[in-house]
């Protein structure tokens, strides 16, 4: 996703959520639901889609994101401690977060779900829900399930997403914030979160599942958190692109990553 | 005489042992570590071959692009009869067959998508590109457990 730096510079947005490829009508059916790698034990997976999937060819048009995935052990053993989740989004899509409300760490601390939507309802800019397995001395692990809230945010003058969980039973709140960096390549624009140790449980990561996009109105003007096209040639009906990317850093080092492609049309 | 029966024993006993090493195969280890060996140079090759792929079919070039196609094409189908000729791991038989039944589905799916951007036809090989994105990802989750890279298919490897 590409940050939007200078009002009134749509116009001049590079349409495009992403380079295409040969193009292709995703048939019924289509790509796989969801593509997995395994690292030893370890298997991570990513599914996701972009919405709607018809879009204008030549200019950029408001779209939400939705993504799942998580981590998994063959042999269902116990799941790793994560470090670091990076995921990486298409650098040629459209971010914009001009005239959006911003929300602070701070404010999302200690809150309940319906707290934080109070709190910070203005910059809400996705939600779904997250596992993460519990780990605990002399006990058998169990799993947390919480309430994903993400709302936009700035961290050390980055523009980030703050990721809110609330897990009801044991009552647990934690506010994870998802800087953006720009990067090269086909995944230009990463969102990376670290997990420190203070965060007990939680970074033994199971699985989530968030959708991300936000319409909102600023100076008169209806505009998107997020925006993309399909860049595709006339004669040509829908294209593929890489949509993101997942990458976990564990503790011991290593990382696990896996990317899904997915097509548009041409509206 | 007895020495000449213990001698033909021993070496019978050694053919015997010889014999069920080979049939043994390799681990699953040594097979993927065979493997990623033959398909790093070619996974690279390809990566180079369909540089600009995309952007020859988004600025309507296909014979461009068919060119590049055919390229990697070629370099699948040498990969493929590399890796098929390798020693298969004891048990991982099944899985391995129905992988390069997948693999080969790829390299079809490759010769026609060449064949239809040689002949302008850019729709059919849009679709046919559809069906080779969905049997790659088939085709990696049959060898998940095997932790393939430079083997498995990834779609950022062509263009």
């Amino acid at each position: 996703m590409r940050q939007r730096a200078r009002p009134g510079a749509k116009a001049r947005v590079l349409s495009a959520l992403a380079a295409l490829t040969l193009v292709a009508a995703l048939a019924a059916g289509g790509i796989a639901r969801g593509e997995r790698a395994q690292r030893g034990d370890l298997i991570v997976s990513l599914d996701g889609q972009l919405a709607p999937l018809k879009l204008p060819r030549g200019r950029p048009a408001p779209v939400s994101v939705s993504l799942e995935g998580g981590l998994q052990t063959a042999g269902g053993g116990e799941l790793p401690r994560v470090t670091e989740v990076q995921l990486g989004l298409p650098s040629r899509g459209v971010l914009s977060t001009r005239g959006l409300p911003s929300c602070s760490r701070h404010r999302l601390q200690h809150t309940t779900t319906a707290e934080a939507r109070e709190a910070c309802g203005g910059a809400l800019v996705g939600s779904g829900q997250m596992q993460a397995d519990v780990l605990l001395p002399n006990q058998e692990p169990f799993r947390i399930h919480a309430d994903l809230l993400a709302f936009n945010g700035t961290v050390d003058g980055k523009r980030a997403v703050l990721m809110h969980a609330f897990a009801a039973k044991p009552p647990t709140v934690v506010v994870l914030p998802f800087v953006f960096h720009r990067g090269a390549g086909r995944f230009g624009t990463a969102l990376v979160a670290d997990l420190p140790p203070s965060l007990g449980p939680w970074p033994h990561f199971a699985h989530f599942q968030m959708t991300l996009g936000r319409r909102y109105e600023y100076r008169g003007r209806s505009r998107s958190y997020l925006s993309a096209s399909c860049p595709i040639p006339p004669r040509i009906t829908a294209g593929f692109f890489s949509l993101a990317k997942v990458t976990f850093t564990l503790e011991d080092g290593g990382e696990i990553s896996t990317g899904i492609a997915r097509s548009c049309r041409a509206s | 005489m007895h020495a000449r029966f213990a001698a033909a024993l021993v070496v019978a006993l050694l053919t015997v042992t010889a014999v069920a090493v080979a049939a043994e195969g390799p681990t699953r280890d040594e097979y993927v570590s065979q493997l990623e060996q033959i398909c790093k140079p070619d996974a690279e090759a390809t990566q180079r071959a369909m540089k600009g792929a995309r952007a020859d079919v988004s600025g309507e070039r296909l014979a461009a692009a068919a060119k590049k196609f055919g390229t990697a094409t070629a370099i699948f189908g040498g990969t493929v009869k590399k890796i098929a000729a390798v020693p298969r791991p004891e048990g991982d038989e099944a899985k391995l067959g129905k992988w390069f039944g997948y693999l080969n589905a790829q390299e079809s799916y490759l010769k026609q998508i060449t064949a239809q951007l040689r002949a302008g036809h850019a729709i059919k090989a849009q679709r046919l590109t559809a069906r080779f994105i969905h049997n790659g990802n088939l085709a990696n989750n049959v060898v998940l457990a095997f932790g393939f890279n430079y083997c498995s298919f990834k779609f950022s490897r062509y263009g």
